[in-house]
């Protein structure tokens, strides 16, 4: 562990001075928060991320904030590397013998934490516990898959119901955890759930929910022993909890802090902020069957009139980058040739008055409260050339709810959300929001159906990339969608830690030094 | 038995009757609009999932089975004290409260102690200084107290003492340390509350015939609060005490939030926010029941500190 000059005046002390001014000491109770005491002798690093794992069977677990501690406790077939690469993790090697069979071969040498070996045996028995339906699992990501087949101790077939072609994407993360088959015959589904038992960096230790969760470094790991002793997970569901947390030296790192939170750290002595680029899209869905909204020049108008480098820096404090559709730059089939929509109100007032609406408009818009600030830069943008918004905004689970709905008027015209396509293939955000058939979809093109069908079910890269430029290109011309921007994740931490996260995000500490 | 033993039973048996409608009618009114707020499976799963793993989701969560069927289940339920499986956590909800209990009650006894000492005392120098500049000084101090909301006062607080003094921890959970802060921030409205009333409570007292006997034989100004007026003074406030119970266990959802306290508040507004019907069912019940009992805690109280209801029972 890399430590720099501890700050001045230490949790240790506060802990202290707080104890020493009580009257009851701190007899017994230190367990909670123990974690700072221990911190400088043992190298714990502190994590504070807005909530917890609902529970630690990963095969429950469908969140980014419950990943993020699991990630640490299991290895994947395959992973996602600091530069975005898929690189070998448990797998070694891949590919794709024919539409329906993917071959993996095994890495050899690896034990789980109890000391049962990883094998084809863990392969099969995990994928397929987690698409047998009664696991209830909400991980979708492996839905064509239709069995495992073991062809010998360290090398399996994944037989395809249907064909798809991202699969070793999708074992990068949610799909591709591996349990021991033996140990969870032992202790079943609830015993696994309370201490789990993986291959990965870290060993679970224990948890206190709502309080602390503890895993500690796995001396054996196959590919050596991580840096920090002890891994610290705290949810911090507040964020002025997380940002007083980190300058009071409660922990190390906070992690999804929004860019207003990161703001008021500026400054602050003893305390980073790094931004660094993520995969999640922001883009404003448009009803195309609306009666106004049918009318592609008026889209495209929508796209001319807001200016989104503006949006980025005014509201996001400059950490978004724009973006020319709805597909990351770092996802596989991203064409850097499609470029943004022209900022120019001139051209949307053009636009909008060869489509009839030379008077103005009204249009209804829907958003989560999460992303108030935007909608309401949006709605400004937009009364600029004519269009008035009104604005309707919704408490986060009402919003999610919405968007579940089958009556697709229960958004409005038109709706913002974000999605994060943590496969990093092109396709990941285009099912949803395109394919007419979506409840989520505004679309109903079945050219674009036909395109995602082709994207969906090839396998030759290729030919994908092809059908990729042409999805781009036709995003582009019909502008189904208000294109805005691919947002950056914020981190803020202290001196001890140096970490670089991969753009989907994920607290894989392994790497931290 | 006497006449006075049996007016005394049936009053209790009314009591408990009425106690266990209210208690019906609280989780019949969550159960109702918790479905009403929405579907949690559209919160379970992700983005992509498709129409069939909605349905499987919903037959495995036995969401949807009808409703009237999911209320018989979950009043038959309850009275095994059978609050059901979290739709979130998979565990039962019992469990997850029972966990959660003890951090609650140990913030709401704390601001709650807090509450009697702070406004005893600031009360009694009220109303025996009534008029005073100090009497001012108190009163106002209380009334800011009284009119400043917690969240503010809890995070000017944080400021304060855990970043710019560094002297106590800014959040979490473990040490008597971790206490102070939350429950200073939890006790400021009710000491506010407590305290104008109890000033005014003695100032009435102070002024009857009984303590005035008791001056005029030449008791001393404490012995006069102590012993003759303190008692008399403590009927509305022992009331408003126990109101004040409930609304800490409800400030401690705020509180619990800003200081990232492991409590019930917090459990509250997870479930909440996750729309995990049978969560939010178990702890609207155990707000409901903490209520109830702390009323007729307050009743029986009354009979302790004032013969003559015991009499008029």
């Amino acid at each position: 562990m890399s430590m720099t000059a501890p700050p001045k005046t230490t949790r240790r002390t506060a802990l202290r001075l707080g104890a020493a001014g009580s009257l009851l000491g701190a007899v017994g109770l230190t367990a909670g928060c123990g974690s700072a005491a221990d911190s400088e002798g043992t190298g714990a690093l502190r994590i504070a991320q807005p909530s917890e794992p609902t529970g630690l069977d990963p095969h429950l677990e469908s969140g980014l904030d419950g990943m993020n501690v699991l990630i640490n406790i299991f290895d994947t077939l395959t992973m996602r590397d600091t530069k975005n690469e898929l690189v070998p993790r448990l797998a070694t090697h891949w590919e794709a013998t024919d539409e329906h069979h993917w071959r993996f071969r095994l890495r050899k040498g690896v034990t789980f934490h109890n000391g049962e070996p990883f094998d084809a045996r863990s392969v099969k028995f995990s994928i397929e516990r987690l698409i047998d339906p009664d696991t209830g699992s909400t991980i979708v990501e492996l839905r064509s898959v239709d069995h495992v087949e073991i062809i010998d101790d360290h090398t399996v077939d994944i037989v395809m119901a249907e064909p798809d072609p991202v699969i070793p994407e999708k074992v990068s993360l949610f799909g591709g955890v591996m349990l021991p088959a033996d140990h969870f015959a032992d202790v079943g589904a609830k015993g696994f759930a309370a201490h789990p038992i993986g291959t990965g960096p870290f060993r679970f230790v224990s948890w206190r929910k709502a309080q602390l969760l503890r895993l500690a470094a796995y001396a054996d790991h196959w590919n050596g022993r991580p840096a920090f002793d002890e891994l610290h997970f705290t949810a911090m569901p507040n964020p002025a909890s997380a940002l007083a947390g980190i300058q009071s030296d409660a922990v190390d790192l906070v992690s999804a802090l929004d860019p207003e939170a990161a703001l008021q750290l500026e400054g602050y002595k003893d305390v980073s902020l790094t931004t660094h680029p993520g995969i999640r899209m922001y883009f404003v869905v448009l009803d195309t069957e609306h009666e106004i909204l049918k009318d592609a020049r008026v889209r495209r108008a929508l796209n001319h009139a807001v200016d989104v480098p503006l949006l980025i820096s005014a509201v996001l404090n400059d950490s978004g980058r724009e973006a020319a559709t709805i597909v990351p730059r770092e996802a596989f089939g991203y064409d850097p040739d499609v470029k943004p929509p022209k900022r120019d109100p001139g051209e949307a007032r053009r636009l909008l008055a060869d489509a009839g609406h030379a008077d103005g408009l009204t249009l209804s818009f829907t958003a989560s409260n999460k992303d108030q600030l935007v909608s309401q830069a949006l709605a400004g943008m937009l009364e600029d050339v004519g269009v008035t918004l009104e604005l309707e905004i919704l408490e986060p689970g009402t919003f999610a709810e919405r968007l579940a709905s089958d009556d697709p008027s229960s958004l409005g015209s038109m709706y913002l959300t974000g999605s994060t396509g943590w496969t990093l293939d092109g396709e990941a955000t285009m099912q949803s929001y395109i394919r007419s058939d979506r409840k989520r979809s505004r679309i109903r093109s079945t050219e674009a159906d036909e395109m995602i069908d082709a994207l969906e079910q090839t396998i030759d890269p290729d030919a994908r990339l092809k059908t990729f430029r042409r999805m781009q290109e036709w995003l582009h011309d019909e502008a189904p969608f208000l294109f805005l921007y691919q947002a950056d994740q914020n981190f803020a931490s202290n001196k001890r830690i140096e970490w670089t996260p991969n753009v989907n995000g994920t607290l894989a500490m392994e790497t931290a030094r | 038995m006497s006449r006075g033993r049996t007016r005394l039973l049936r009053a209790a048996v009314t009591r408990l009757l009425s106690s266990l409608l209210v208690l019906w009618a609280a989780v019949t009114v969550v159960f109702v609009l918790s479905r009403a707020s929405g579907d949690p499976v559209a919160l379970l799963l992700p983005d992509d999932a498709s129409a069939d793993q909605v349905t499987q989701m919903k037959q495995t969560l036995g969401l949807d089975r009808p409703l009237p069927l999911q209320y018989l289940d979950f009043l038959g339920g309850l009275i095994h004290l059978d609050l059901g499986d979290s739709l979130v956590y998979k565990e039962p909800v019992t469990s997850l409260i029972i966990e959660r209990i003890p951090a609650t009650a140990l913030l709401a006894a704390t601001a709650l102690l807090i509450t009697v000492v702070v406004s005893f005392l600031a009360g009694s120098i009220g109303a025996m200084r009534r008029g005073t500049a100090l009497d001012r000084v108190v009163m106002s101090g209380v009334l800011v107290g009284q009119s400043t909301p917690a969240f503010w006062v809890g995070i000017l607080l944080v400021l304060l003492f855990g970043v710019t003094l560094r002297v106590l921890p800014a959040a979490g959970y473990g040490t008597p340390a971790h206490l102070i802060l939350p429950a200073t921030t939890l006790a400021i409205f009710s000491v506010a509350v407590v305290s104008r009333l109890l000033r005014s409570s003695l100032i009435e007292v102070m002024g009857q015939d009984h303590v005035r006997t008791a001056r005029a034989k030449g008791a001393s100004e404490a012995r006069v609060l102590m012993g003759h007026s303190l008692r008399n003074a403590s009927m509305p406030v022992i009331t408003v005490l126990g109101l004040e119970l409930g609304s800490l266990l409800g400030g401690a959802i705020l509180t619990e939030q800003i200081f990232n306290w492991p409590g019930i508040g917090r459990l509250t507004i997870d479930a909440i926010s996750a729309r995990d019907f049978p969560l939010v069912q178990g702890t609207v019940v155990l707000f409901a029941v903490t209520f109830i009992v702390v009323n007729l805690l307050v009743d029986l109280s009354y009979a302790i500190i004032d013969p003559r209801v015991r009499s008029h029972a």
